[in-house]
């Protein structure tokens, strides 16, 4: 392409001007855009707005005024189009989930538990491993859930036959449980997060 | 006068929500230590004296401010931790979040109240506002696990009443036609707003409770009262003055930073270092704010808990802590004896004015503030980056010379103990951390 070698700086110049606008809230104003880019003259900063405009990464409203448009989406969202530029591939990073929203449903009503024992260890869930805990669902048979029996805090598949609720270890080690007098249930297991790194 | 008549018919004419959690700190450690409920719990380890204290722990006789020494006297079982901020600040923006799924007009009052505006809310919840407070009880006692008071009536002076009105775990609500019930039965002196010295002001013309303030006629408020109270007796009278303000605050007047210390020490260095530390935080926020100093207030507390103080003037209002380093050193020189012990150490930033509004006098060196700026600017972006204090000055290192609190005392709560691969001493996931053995 023919401004190849200007490509670096023009991508410094965008995340400038999106760092600001993360940071600030607001777009920058002329002068200001002047000072992020380096640009001594206003005109040079108008070429520059003009062309990003074109590339549709910064626009106008009907005052002039800048408005953000490529740079308003999360940078982080955007992964390795980090500066917004338009590609083919941004229109459908648009609708991403990170992933915190992809763990965690209720985040008012999300808790973290450090898992400690093995009783759980055939569906995965090891001594160590980050449990994701939800506050806010109900409970269904078949959940892992974070319940207390008789003064005992544990984790169990919860199974429910009618009126009889049942406790299920995930290891054969294990004895399932049934609920003597009151079940507490604390949350329903959502998810389970082990970094190895 | 008659005191038996409503004060207004009107039930409902605006619908204002105050709520409040039940012993919040003490709460929140029993949500995470679900083995504490039904127990005492005590917070504040690290202090010396009692935070929070749960409502077990309350009918023990035990109460804020009380002494660690004297607990274990009053209530020998009880269960006293080091304080959580993390857990407390993660649970109060939960808590505000689930009242806004029921009214976006919320006021985020202190870290554990919130005022609400329910007005007009009754028929997208097909029931009256009774049943809108219930729901926002449960929705937090489920989801959070801590339990909350809630009042709501006509005005934020009423609803503020109202929740205070049963507590714990209680809804109290005050429709117009029954806030004299509630009134009648309040000390003046306890009415929000109106301080001892008024409420014995009013005492002499004969007004003991907040219902003879409340009917007394228009003539005597505005002529005997200043503003203030006189929007109290319209706020009493149900006619709603203070709005419910939704926007988080932005300003301030002052930012205070202090730190208390064990075991006390007398080590210029390290009690200069704890004071710089104060400073660089107060700043830190003060920048954060957009805000700058006119004043600074330096002070020193000793071992037997006397404090000694100055106020310094500064020559150009600055959130720097470079540009205030020299001023500090003056105001600790002048208090600092060698051979005293300190345990707690404070800096105040007064008189904040916007940091746009700064007017540079001729003699100024401008040049190096804005070098200045630029550098703190940079210090802000990495802490943003890398955590807090990833780059600070070095008069404040000999804080690590002993940890904050050694002893019994230097506990440090369950969150910072045990990290999560990845998580590190500043910074750790932003979600509460249930401590059950599973």
């Amino acid at each position: 392409m023919k401004d190849k070698p200007k490509d670096g700086k023009l991508r410094s110049r965008i995340r400038d001007i999106s760092l600001f606008y993360h940071k600030k809230g607001r777009m920058p104003s002329f002068s200001e855009m002047g000072e992020l880019t380096g640009l001594r003259s206003k005109n040079s900063v108008s070429k520059l707005v003009d062309k990003l405009d074109r590339l549709k990464v910064i626009g106008k409203d009907a005052k002039g005024r800048l408005i953000p448009r490529s740079i308003a989406a999360s940078v982080r969202i955007l992964g390795s189009v980090e500066a917004g530029f338009p590609s083919p591939a941004e229109e459908e990073l648009a609708d991403t989930l990170s992933l915190d929203d992809l763990l965690i449903e209720n985040p008012d009503a999300t808790f973290l538990l450090r898992v400690s024992g093995d009783s759980m260890s055939e569906a995965g869930i090891l001594p160590g491993d980050m449990v994701i805990v939800d506050r806010g669902q109900t409970p269904k048979s078949g959940d892992i859930v974070i319940a207390e029996v008789d003064g005992q805090w544990t984790m169990k598949y919860l199974r429910k036959r009618g009126e009889s609720i049942t406790l299920i270890p995930a290891n054969p080690n294990y004895k399932p449980i049934k609920a003597k007098n009151e079940l507490k249930i604390a949350g329903v297991v959502t998810a389970v997060v082990r970094k190895y790194r | 006068m008659d005191n038996t008549a409503p004060i207004t018919i009107h039930s409902w004419p605006r619908a204002i929500l105050h709520l409040d959690a039940d012993a919040f700190f003490a709460s929140c450690e029993q949500a995470i230590h679900p083995e504490l409920k039904g127990k005492p719990v005590i917070t504040g380890k690290e202090r010396g004296i009692v935070a929070a204290a749960s409502y077990e722990a309350k009918a023990c006789g035990v109460k804020r401010g009380v002494r660690l020494s004297d607990v274990k006297k009053l209530c020998p079982d009880a269960i006293i931790l080091p304080s959580d901020y993390e857990t407390y600040s993660l649970f109060s923006l939960r808590m505000f979040g689930i009242i806004r799924r029921f009214t976006p007009d919320v006021e985020e009052y202190s870290i554990d109240e919130a005022f609400a505006d329910l007005t007009g809310l009754r028929r997208n919840f097909h029931g009256p506002y009774s049943l809108i407070a219930r729901k926002m009880q449960e929705a937090v006692e489920r989801e959070l696990g801590i339990t909350v008071s809630i009042g709501v009536s006509l005005s934020k002076v009423l609803a503020k009443m109202g929740s205070k009105h049963k507590k714990p775990h209680g809804i109290t609500m005050i429709p117009g036609r029954e806030i004299h019930g509630y009134l009648r039965n309040l000390p003046i002196q306890s009415v929000w707003g109106i301080g001892p010295n008024t409420a014995a002001f009013m005492r002499k013309f004969g007004i003991d409770t907040a219902l003879d303030f409340a009917l007394k006629n228009e003539e005597f408020v505005t002529k005997r009262l200043s503003k203030p109270y006189q929007e109290v007796w319209h706020e009493l009278n149900g006619r709603s003055i203070y709005p419910v303000t939704t926007e988080s605050k932005s300003s301030y007047q002052s930012i205070s930073k202090t730190r208390t210390f064990t075991p006390p020490s007398k080590d210029e260095t390290f009690v200069f270092a704890q004071l710089s530390k104060n400073l660089e935080n107060a700043c830190i926020k003060a920048r954060r704010y957009g805000l700058a100093a006119t004043r600074l207030i330096v002070f020193l507390r000793k071992q037997d808990f006397t404090d000694s103080g100055v106020q310094l003037k500064l020559t150009c209002p600055t959130a720097h802590p470079s540009a205030l380093f020299s001023l500090l050193r003056e105001g600790f020189d002048h208090l600092y004896r060698p051979t005293t012990l300190y345990r707690q150490t404070g800096v105040v930033l007064a008189g904040l004015i916007a940091e746009t509004a700064v007017q540079y006098t001729l003699f100024d060196d401008t040049a190096q503030i804005e070098k200045m700026s630029k550098v703190y600017e940079a210090v802000d972006m990495l802490s943003e980056k890398f955590g807090k204090y990833t780059v600070r000055h070095a008069v404040s290192l000999p804080t690590k010379i002993q940890s904050q609190h050694e002893g019994e005392r230097g506990d440090v709560p369950q969150r910072k103990q045990e990290l999560f691969k990845g998580e590190n001493n500043r910074q750790r996931l932003g979600l509460p951390v249930l401590d059950v053995k599973v």
